[in-house]
């Protein structure tokens, strides 16, 4: 006979009541409340999520978690999207296919970012689950069009297929083809990276023609829009919609095919697309404008004036991502016009000239805090910056969850005292309490890291560049950013003291990203040394780090907490710093 | 506003192809591996990055330098000296530090047709045999605000330069003189400036890439 506690419910009521609870933090949580809330929960999650895929083996999860439908992994450090990560540095996913392959045949989904996903590994996925539901690639690479045809050819559930921002080598299209006729469930498509080979309307047309559910389609530059009222009238009931390149000679045809087709979409809340966009066939969706929540047009190469007749008939929009060429007064209309704007996104149209060739500047960003009540995630490129400016942005909008502001021009100071922008920032932090994304521009001094130390409690991911005078300003963020998971940091002055000093802080987070900065190589060595649930890994394109002198700085330096040592896969200029110098031979002997 | 002539002067015609600016695929490698630059409000490199800067303390974004030839400045390559980037009048497009500006790779390539043509960041929408507009982007020395204009709304280069004329003797600095001159050059699909006027109207039409308006140097 076993003792049950008097308030303990039978496990599959336990059961039931967590699978209302679908955060992976809630669910953290809930495991670890006690042991047998821990085995029921390990038992029934479904969803797992990898933010490090080194961090922890595919056995280890699936051991934990033996009956998960849906994975989510992250391979390669983000600075890997500014080129700053060498090829071939990782972030494999075969071996977790490999390993999933055999033991989880249920598996519906998984969802990579910044990994390498081989043909093989998309072969396995299609023959291995067979009620396989969502694929979702993003920033991913490694892959061909035959991959992707065993994933269409095969998965007859296959509900999502999203490939967004991948980079193949100019991945081509007559892999849509390879989805039987007798295959209709897709739900969303998005081949926005696809490549301008082998384009196949009638394949597409056909498909999206039998997939009366699909809800979501983002199509790549290659599709003209003459092509868009066809595919549209065939698919009424999307939601959200990419168009190809957005343009065409001036035909009254086709404007009004174009017009009409989007009439009759009357779901949609999202648009993106709009490669090569000519004003003049922008009037087409003014009649599904009002309803949109979600308008992509960083692609978009349209001056100001037509983005502001644009924006004034979108009153709903949340999400916003334009090119700086919407300028001040385009943002003062926004500002006027969107009240419900939620998130914001500038990009530079012209990232590498030295002059300014649009009147994009704070004023833009100022009125958009002070017209945007529920503003709370932005990213903006800009080439001046005022610490007046900053102050009054984060007093109007202190509900900035994430504030990223990029300065083109590295270490600009405040335009009008030609001061750093030390209390512009200390401002943000101070004022927006939930701040739990940031990234720092212009000219700043370790002050700047004192406010951020001092007051970002809830920051989560904080990214510097070109900043701060020397090591105390790395110790302000690491001693005093509580919440601190992800830390990137390029050429800035931070040597080994802050690093060192600071080296249980590693273990709190999920990585520590430093290029071109000023630790040494015998700082790494001691780091790895004592730290043995950290991998100290030096990036060094130079050579063997042992070649030069102990006191000289490496290149770059990924350091991420893990409970698996060191990985095996490193390609030759990664060195991880091992305890045992010997251990190290060992790894790289594996891998001969 | 002083009663400014400008005059653009196009080129003798020459054997030679003359050669202005060869502004593309700088590589400022030295500068990729500590990627700060010299301002006159920002800090030194000592400043900024302590024991391991490099030799010398200001960092020119020289890669060669020359000195104009005197004698035949219209047929010899023309070489202009930079010093760092706020004193250089110039907008070359350099990539400057790997990985910055932080945009994602392929947001760089948004400009560039796939099918090799460029967009307006190459200075250029795509052209078909349509008729439709291409913008090229003109730029005058001493002008912050770049211009674009449609080359085909012009028949000529003459009716070309009326016109950039109008359009920039509103930005003209003061203290220029009356009689400044002005040589109007254009950058061509390989990537080298040279006068404009050689070519034939048509087909510099569908080389230029983009236009410059610089002082002439006599």
């Amino acid at each position: 006979m076993h003792k049950k506690m008097a308030f303990s419910f039978p496990d599959e009521v336990l059961e039931h009541v967590f699978s209302f609870i679908q955060s992976d933090k809630d669910r953290n949580s809930v495991s670890m409340v006690c042991k047998s809330w821990y085995e029921i929960e390990r038992y029934c999650r479904r969803k797992v999520f990898v933010g490090n895929c080194y961090a922890v083996s595919p056995r280890m999860v699936i051991r934990r978690f033996p009956e998960f439908r849906s994975i989510e992994l992250k391979g390669k450090p983000h600075f890997a999207d500014f080129n700053l990560v060498p090829d071939g540095w990782g972030g494999y996913v075969f071996p977790w296919i490999a390993e999933m392959a055999g033991a989880l045949p249920w598996l519906e989904e998984i969802k990579l970012k910044r990994m390498v996903v081989t043909d093989e590994s998309l072969e396995l996925i299609a023959k291995s689950f067979k009620n396989f539901k969502v694929l979702v690639l993003s920033s991913c690479e490694g892959f061909s069009t035959d991959g992707l045809a065993a994933i269409a050819a095969t998965c007859k559930n296959l509900k999502e297929l999203d490939l967004r921002d991948c980079e193949g080598d100019d991945l081509g299209w007559h892999w849509l083809s390879y989805f039987p006729d007798t295959y209709t469930s897709l739900v969303s498509l998005n081949i926005s990276c696809l490549g301008s080979d082998e384009v196949s309307f009638s394949a597409l047309e056909r498909l999206v023609g039998r997939c009366t559910n699909l809800r979501t389609l983002r199509l790549n530059r290659a599709v003209p829009l003459d092509k868009i009222a066809n595919i549209l009238r065939h698919a009424p009931q999307l939601v959200e919609f990419g168009t190809g390149s957005y343009t065409a000679d001036l035909r009254p045809d086709i404007y009004s095919d174009l017009a009409g087709a989007f009439s009759s979409c009357k779901e949609l809340k999202s648009l993106s697309g709009f490669w090569d966009v000519v004003p003049a066939y922008l009037p087409a969706i003014y009649p599904v404008c009002s309803k949109l929540t979600s308008l992509n047009l960083s692609y978009a190469t349209l001056q100001s004036s037509d983005l502001i007749k644009l924006v004034s008939h979108c009153p709903n929009l949340q999400r916003l991502l334009v090119l700086d060429y919407i300028e001040d007064s385009g943002l003062e209309a926004l500002a006027s016009i969107c009240n419900d704007l939620q998130e914001l996104r500038v990009f530079p149209s012209d990232p590498f000239g030295v002059e300014p060739n649009v009147s994009l500047t704070e004023q833009g960003l100022v009125a958009v805090s002070s017209g945007c009540p529920k503003l709370q995630s932005v990213l903006y490129f800009c080439r001046q910056m005022s610490n007046e400016a900053l102050v009054t942005i984060a007093k109007n909008r202190p509900n900035f969850t994430r504030f990223r502001l990029c300065i083109i021009e590295p270490t600009t100071a405040d335009y009008l005292t030609l001061e750093p922008l030390d209390v512009g920032f200390g401002a943000i932090v101070q004022y927006c309490k939930d701040l739990q994304r940031l990234s720092l521009s212009g000219l700043l001094t370790d002050r700047v890291f004192e406010y951020i130390g001092t007051y970002a409690k809830k920051l989560e991911m904080l990214s510097i560049a070109f900043a701060g005078d020397g090591d105390l300003g790395l110790h302000h963020v690491l001693s005093g950013c509580e919440s601190l998971r992800k830390l990137e940091i390029r050429d800035c002055p931070f040597g080994d003291k802050a690093l060192l000093a600071n080296a249980e802080k590693l273990e709190t987070m999920r990585s520590l990203w430093m290029s071109s900065c000023a630790v040494s190589f015998g700082a790494c060595k001691l780091l790895g040394q004592k730290m043995p649930r950290l991998n100290v890994e030096v990036i060094d394109e130079r050579g063997p780090p042992d070649s030069r002198p102990e006191s000289c700085p490496v290149d770059k330096l990924y350091i991420y907490r893990t409970l698996v040592g060191p990985r095996f896969d490193m390609p030759p200029f990664v060195w991880t710093m091992e305890d045992d110098p010997s251990l190290q031979q060992l790894s790289r002997a594996n891998l001969m | 506003m002083p009663n400014m002539e400008l005059q653009l002067g196009l080129a003798l015609p020459t054997p030679n192809m003359i050669k202005g600016f060869d502004l593309n695929n700088h590589r400022l490698d030295h500068l990729k591996q500590r990627g700060c630059f010299s301002n006159k409000s920002k800090r030194s490199f000592e400043q900024a990055f302590g024991n391991f800067k490099q030799d010398g303390k200001t960092k020119t974004l020289l890669l060669w330098s020359g000195q104009p030839n005197e004698e035949e400045d219209h047929k010899d390559q023309k070489k202009t000296t930079f010093s760092t980037i706020d004193d250089s009048n110039d907008d070359e497009e350099v990539e400057q530090v790997v990985g910055w500006p932080p945009i994602k790779t392929w947001r760089k390539k948004i400009f560039n047709q796939p099918n090799g043509v460029g967009g307006i960041e190459n200075n250029r929408v795509a052209d078909k045999e349509n008729g439709r507009s291409i913008y090229v982007k003109v730029k005058m020395e001493g002008v912050a605000i770049t211009r674009k204009v449609d080359i085909r709304l012009y028949l000529s280069y003459q009716t070309l330069s009326n016109s950039l004329i109008t359009m920039f003797s509103k930005d003209k600095k003061c203290g220029d003189d009356d009689s400044t001159r002005y040589i109007l050059t254009y950058q061509d699909k390989e990537g080298d400036w040279l006068i404009a006027g050689d070519i034939p109207w048509q087909s510099f039409m569908r080389c230029v890439q983009r236009l410059k308006i610089i002082r002439n140097r006599d």
